[in-house]
């Protein structure tokens, strides 16, 4: 299996926090891994490196077949080149409909040239059809997306994920806040997303991360504590020292 | 989808249709057709307006739109009516020059001709050698590619420099409001090659036409009013496609436009040019019916003003922001002229030149706080639109963003 | 060397004087009778002199009657005396040796002697002498102070002569002073003077500047063939250099008609206009003459004819100026004291630059407390609120008014600015909370809303302000003993206001930084603006905080209304003039950090006063290029000098 992302070595720090500390982690392609660590492991601080949101100290992030660092490159970038990022709390254009926010995120050319001239074509249009339909949203395709509901718009943000086609996808906490037949739901669509790609899960609901059955990593002031299926780091001593507490 | 763009942006139409239906009014009622019900000079007046709407439209798909509060339009403006000034008062100046010359014995000089000009022009800042800066001022060709040009360059400039450090909110607009004030000091200069405070004058005379004021006023009547419905047309149909998604999307969550793998500074930087070329355009167009343009004009306050009129008109939609600046702008010129009544309150007057300032600055916190969607709010309740309820919650994280109660369903 | 010399010359004029103690003026008067009653100013000089000059203790009495117009003379035998009117025709005499009275004598007798302002000068350069040695201080004062304004050789010797017996240790340094530089001008001893230019160089003063500058003042001169030899020569001058063009050697021959001038364009063009004859001038027909080529041909034909001079071209220009060396001279013939001269200005140009550098740093200094004063409040608010309140500059505003009021109240300037300082606070105290309240807080979040919902404030405030106290500038008056300057020397001067804003900018940094480090105001405010959730969850109040934050700031803003007020002119428009260079202040220095501000301030200051030392005659430029710089400065640290980083900072 290739290595999509690697990241070696990684540390950042605020105002002498380490929030990230020589952290090293990698994901090959068409992979499905959750990351579970307690509050303040550096779990989005992670993400924000791999996004460039956030610069680090030190450390590479390398990216793809071509080996490209991505410290380089700014967050449009390396969305352009891939990655594709869900946030925490649903972040949707709410003023826009969702057909708008689905097109937004289709894969086509990102520069101002291109999006002036751009008028949605009927295979376009079909293709957002399709995605609403896979994301439960049919229905409400004209409709503002500020009037969803709280799943529903954590849906739509997975829907323009899958828009994007990544070639990896950072899904944090997605199941946060969402009734057991939305969590069901949302289990499906990434499990079905990390057939053709990789797909990073953050999350702290362990029924959740059991049910995506894959492989862990979990974290731990800004470093890998263990590593592996979820019963292994689940029965791994130094983390239930730290998730319990020592 | 497979609409056309009228029909799904049904406001465009009815705008341009409300748009010919006064000019033809105001034409048929003005002096130079012989009715005369409307003097040239309140012909002047909507003449002037209907510029002011143009720029208010750019400032609403800069802050409306994409959620930069530029508090700089207005600078954009002012370059645009200097560089049309530069070739209406040279141009005139050099008519009178010859003939002036051509009443001595011999005829003059290429040299001779400039040198008057020069003379005559910079005069009153004691200079008769012309700047750099008036090299183009004798062909009207290239002053009118200037007044896109140069607004445009600037708006580049600075934007790319603002918009690279990330230089986002207030920050932004306390940059933009150095920018009005570092070109206005500039120019006020006697050295500055645009005669200083004196400004450029006697512009509403336009060389080599022998037509009264009463119909060139009208002739800068109808190119407003194209030009207005030219801008208002151009920035629906920005705003309308997928361009226009973006730069919502830019107004309400900066951060998850970039993730989506947009360029977000190309963007603003793009939506800001633009703008400053459309700013231009419409003072290029106002200049010449105000007849004097000096650097007072592109003081940081008017541009204040210019995002005072978007405001009360209602951000985010094209037809609010022409129905504010036109209202503010008219109701200004009512206020101030002395033509409102004073009232009497016995024990002291109100006289409304004095009071309609702070009439507005009230009436303007009080748009801020209980009407963000302004004069356009008065649409939505005719077509019985609904604001949703967001538990007081904006649409976006970002300092642009819309708030509640000017988003609609 | 030079003091003993002057010491003994001293003793000796005393001695002189003291034994011509008895000598009587009359005869003295006499001798240059008919000199005296003309009274022309051409011939009356030494009639003057030897009055002064005669030792007798009189002569200071009969030259101040004189200029007084009150010496008479008789016209019987032509004696002079002091005259008073007795009655309407008729005058009293009084001899002026033994100061007895004469009589009375009718009008008609006598003839009052009118010296006009030319004498009267003379006189009064005269009578220097005896006032330098005046038992009256102010008159001795006067008498230096006249020498100093307008210094003659003269004066010199009298001047030397009274230092030795001057009791007043200020007059007596005056009085050296002033003697030396006297040497310096108008000593006939060159070495004397080269001494006094040495003893004195690198001293400051403005009237050694004057002593010394008229010395090195050159003047242009130009001669045939070669240089004279009697003139002191400072430069030679090539034509052709940059200093020296060619255009600038013709056109100095031409002005001393040493060569015949050019012929302009005008000129030509005049005399063409003046030869045309049926349609030709030159042989050219006239309406051909739109170019310089044409016109000249046209020139050159009419020239041929005799009829207008010829053109001058540019090898009569060369021989004309190889013919004749250009040169700069001094008026001072003296070489060596020229050359001390030079070498001591240039020496007090270093120490000059140096002062001035002193100087422009506490200009600079005064101006960043200014800005810092402006700018303080401002950065509360939008540190801890994320507001930028327009209508700072109306609070500041505010301020200098309550001010103003108070001092139509009360009249003591002291008494009244002390009342009016925390008055001014508690007015825009008031005014801030109640704009926090009514308006601020239901915009929270919303940072563009809020600018310009206080811009709207802040027009209608400016248009109130017009309303009630008119356009025209209010005057707020400093206390008397705040007026004046501290003057260290010629250079380097500071005003007691500014020394005053100094000493409040950095009581306010005092107290602020004592609230924000030790009172629970202050605890809870940075609480505020690090994380204002938290905050709220720890049971602060962020409302309150906000609303003491708000009205802190604007509170200061008050006080600093005063304090400008007390040097700017009170208008409706006083918060405009500061408040984009306060906004300026906060963002350079960065956001929530009082240090920010003021390094921001200083920032500001240091390079406002900078570029327009570097660009004096336009302080205009200056203010763009600030404003030039700040934008590309924001490039390099958005976030200002003193940013947060990390998660608190936000994104």
């Amino acid at each position: 299996m290739s290595v999509l992302l690697e990241v070696s070595g990684v540390s950042v720090t605020f105002d002498g926090f380490r929030a990230i500390n020589n952290l090293s982690f990698h994901i090959g392609e068409a992979e499905l891994r959750a990351v579970i660590g307690p509050n303040g492991a550096g779990k989005t601080t992670f993400m924000d490196i791999v996004t460039g949101k956030t610069k680090p100290d030190e450390g590479r992030v390398i990216w793809g077949k071509k080996s490209v660092s991505l410290l380089k490159m700014n967050e449009a970038k390396i969305a352009q080149a891939g990655i594709g990022r869900k946030f925490q709390k649903p972040t949707v254009f709410e003023d826009q409909t969702v057909q708008e926010n689905l097109l937004m995120a289709l894969k086509k050319p990102r520069g101002w040239l291109a999006v002036l001239a751009y008028r949605a074509n009927v295979a376009d249009l079909e293709k957002a059809a399709n995605l609403a339909e896979e994301i439960g949203l049919k229905e409400e395709l004209a409709r503002k997306s500020g009037e969803l509901s709280h799943g529903q718009k954590q849906w739509l943000e997975i829907g323009m994920l899958l828009a994007q086609e990544p070639r990896l996808l950072l899904v944090d906490e997605p199941a946060a806040g969402m009734t057991p037949q939305e969590r069901e739901h949302t289990t499906d669509l990434l499990l079905h997303a990390a057939k053709t790609r990789a797909v990073v899960v953050v999350e702290h609901d362990m029924e959740f991360v059991r049910r995506l059955n894959c492989k862990v990593t979990v974290l731990h002031e800004g470093s890998v504590l263990a590593e592996g299926s979820l019963d292994h780091v689940t029965s791994n001593q130094e983390v239930i020292d730290v998730y319990l507490g020592r | 989808m497979q609409r056309s763009f009228i029909s799904r942006n049904p406001s465009v139409l009815i705008f341009l249709t409300c748009l010919a239906l006064f000019t033809v009014t105001v034409t048929v009622m003005s002096e130079g057709s012989g009715v005369g019900i409307i003097s040239t000079s309140f012909i002047k007046t909507l003449g002037k307006t209907l510029c002011l709407c143009l720029i208010a439209v750019a400032m609403d798909l800069i802050w409306g739109f994409t959620g930069i509060l530029s508090l700089g339009h207005f600078a954009f403006f002012g370059l645009g009516g200097y560089m049309i000034g530069m070739w209406l008062m040279y141009e005139r100046t050099r008519l009178i020059v010859v003939e002036s010359l051509s009443q001595v014995e011999i005829p003059p000089t290429a040299t001779e001709v400039t040198d008057a000009i020069g003379n005559q022009i910079f005069g009153v800042v004691g200079s008769s050698d012309f700047p750099l800066i008036w090299t183009f001022a004798d062909s009207l060709f290239l002053q009118l590619v200037l007044v896109v040009l140069v607004p445009g360059l600037l708006a580049l400039v600075f934007g790319w420099l603002a918009f690279r450090s990330r230089v986002t909110g207030v920050y932004l607009s306390i940059l933009t409001q150095a920018m009005t004030l570092a070109l206005a000091l500039y120019l006020f200069q006697n050295d500055s090659g645009l005669r200083g405070n004196n400004g450029l004058s006697g512009l509403q005379n336009l060389p080599g036409v022998e037509a009264s004021q009463d119909v060139v006023s009208l002739w800068f009547l109808w190119a407003s009013a194209l030009a207005l419905g030219l801008g208002y047309l151009l920035a629906a149909w920005i705003v309308s496609g997928k361009f226009g998604s973006v730069i919502r999307g830019i107004r309400d969550n900066e951060a998850r436009v970039r993730f989506l793998g947009y360029s977000v500074e190309t963007y603003k930087l793009m939506v800001f040019t633009l703008t400053a070329c459309i700013a231009g355009i419409a003072g290029a167009l106002y200049y010449p019916q105000a007849g004097i343009i000096n650097p007072a004009e592109i003081s940081p306050i008017a541009s204040i003003y210019l995002a005072v009129w978007v405001a009360i008109g209602g951000r985010g939609r094209l037809y609010g922001a022409v129905i504010g600046a036109a209202s503010v702008s008219l109701l200004s010129t009512w206020f101030t002229g002395g033509q409102a009544p004073n009232i009497p309150l016995g024990f002291y007057t109100i006289k409304w030149v004095d009071w309609w300032l702070v009439l507005l600055g009230m009436s303007f916190v009080a748009v801020t706080l209980f009407a963000p969607k302004g004069m356009g709010g008065l649409v939505d309740l005719w077509s019985k639109r609904r604001t949703p309820n967001r538990h007081g919650a904006d649409l976006g994280p970002s300092d642009g963003a819309l708030r509640e109660q000017e988003a609609s369903q | 060397m030079i003091r003993l010399f002057l010491a003994g010359l001293a003793i000796l004029l005393s001695c002189l004087t003291a034994s011509a103690q008895d000598a009587d003026i009359q005869p003295i008067l006499q001798e240059h009778q008919s000199v005296i009653a003309k009274g022309s100013r051409k011939t009356i000089g030494p009639a003057i002199h030897a009055i002064a000059t005669s030792g007798s203790s009189k002569a200071q009495s009969v030259l101040e009657t004189w200029a007084a117009k009150d010496m008479w003379m008789r016209k019987s035998d032509g004696m002079f005396f002091i005259g008073k009117q007795a009655e309407a025709k008729t005058y009293v005499l009084t001899d002026f040796d033994s100061g007895k009275v004469v009589g009375t004598f009718p009008k008609q007798a006598l003839k009052q002697l009118k010296p006009n302002s030319g004498i009267r000068g003379m006189i009064g350069a005269a009578l220097v002498q005896f006032q330098l040695m005046d038992p009256d201080k102010d008159k001795r004062q006067d008498a230096l102070t006249s020498i100093q304004r307008d210094p003659a050789a003269a004066m010199l010797a009298p001047l030397r002569a009274s230092i030795a017996g001057e009791e007043d240790a200020g007059l007596k340094s005056q009085k050296q002073r002033l003697e030396r530089l006297l040497t310096i001008g108008y000593d006939q001893d060159t070495k004397a003077r080269v001494a006094a230019i040495e003893e004195m160089s690198g001293d400051l003063g403005l009237d050694l500047r004057a002593t010394l500058n008229p010395l090195v003042a050159t003047t242009r001169g130009v001669a045939l063939g070669e240089i004279p030899k009697d003139v002191n020569i400072a430069t030679h001058l090539t034509p052709g250099s940059d200093a020296f063009t060619t255009e600038d050697a013709y056109d100095f021959l031409v002005r001393h008609a040493l060569a015949p001038p050019r012929v302009s364009r005008g000129d030509m063009r005049a005399a063409l206009t003046s030869n045309i004859d049926g349609g030709h001038a030159g042989g050219i027909p006239v309406v051909q003459l739109n170019t310089d080529a044409a016109r000249s041909r046209a020139y050159a034909a009419l020239a041929e004819a005799g009829t207008v001079p010829a053109l001058v071209t540019q090898a009569d220009i060369d021989a004309a100026l190889a013919a004749y060396v250009f040169f700069d001279s001094y008026a001072e013939t003296s070489d060596e004291v020229t050359t001390a001269a030079r070498n001591a200005l240039k020496s007090i140009g270093l120490k000059v630059g140096v002062n001035q550098a002193l100087d422009l740093t506490l200009d600079a200094l005064s101006l960043a407390s200014i800005y810092f004063l402006a700018a303080i409040g401002l950065a509360i608010t939008f540190g801890v609120m994320g507001v930028i309140n327009m209508a700072h500059g109306e609070f500041i505003m505010m301020g200098a008014y309550t001010g103003y009021v108070v001092q139509q109240i009360i009249p003591n300037h002291t008494a009244s600015i002390i009342v009016a300082i925390p008055l001014a606070f508690a007015v825009t105290f008031a005014a801030g909370v109640a704009m926090e309240r009514l308006v601020i807080r239901w915009l929270y979040a919303r940072p563009l809303e809020t600018l310009l919902a206080t811009f709207g404030i802040s027009i209608a405030l400016q248009q109130l302000a017009k309303n009630i106290f008119g356009t025209q500038a209010r005057p707020l008056t400093a206390p008397g003993w705040l007026d004046g300057a501290m003057v260290m020397n010629d250079v380097v001067s500071i005003s007691y206001i500014r020394i005053a804003i100094f000493i409040l900018a950095l009581i306010f940094l005092g107290v602020f930084v004592f609230i924000m480090k030790r009172t629970r105001l202050g605890l809870e405010t940075r609480a505020v603006t690090q994380n204002p959730r938290m905050a709220a969850s720890m049971g602060i109040n962020p409302g309150k905080v906000n609303m003491l934050t708000f009205g802190l700031g604007s509170g200061i803003a008050g006080i600093a209304g005063v304090a400008i007020g007390l040097f700017a002119k009170v208008t409706s428009e006083l918060g405009n003039d500061y408040i984009v260079q306060s906004f300026m202040t906060v963002v350079v220095g960065g956001v929530g950090n009082i240090w920010g501000t003021l390094a921001g301030a200083a920032m500001i200051g240091f390079l406002q006063k900078g570029i327009e030392w570097l660009n004096p005659s336009n302080t205009l430029a200056a203010q763009t290029y600030m404003i030039v710089f700040i934008i590309i400065f924001i490039q390099f640290r958005p976030r200002g000098i003193i940013a947060l980083k990390g998660r608190a900072a936000g994104d």
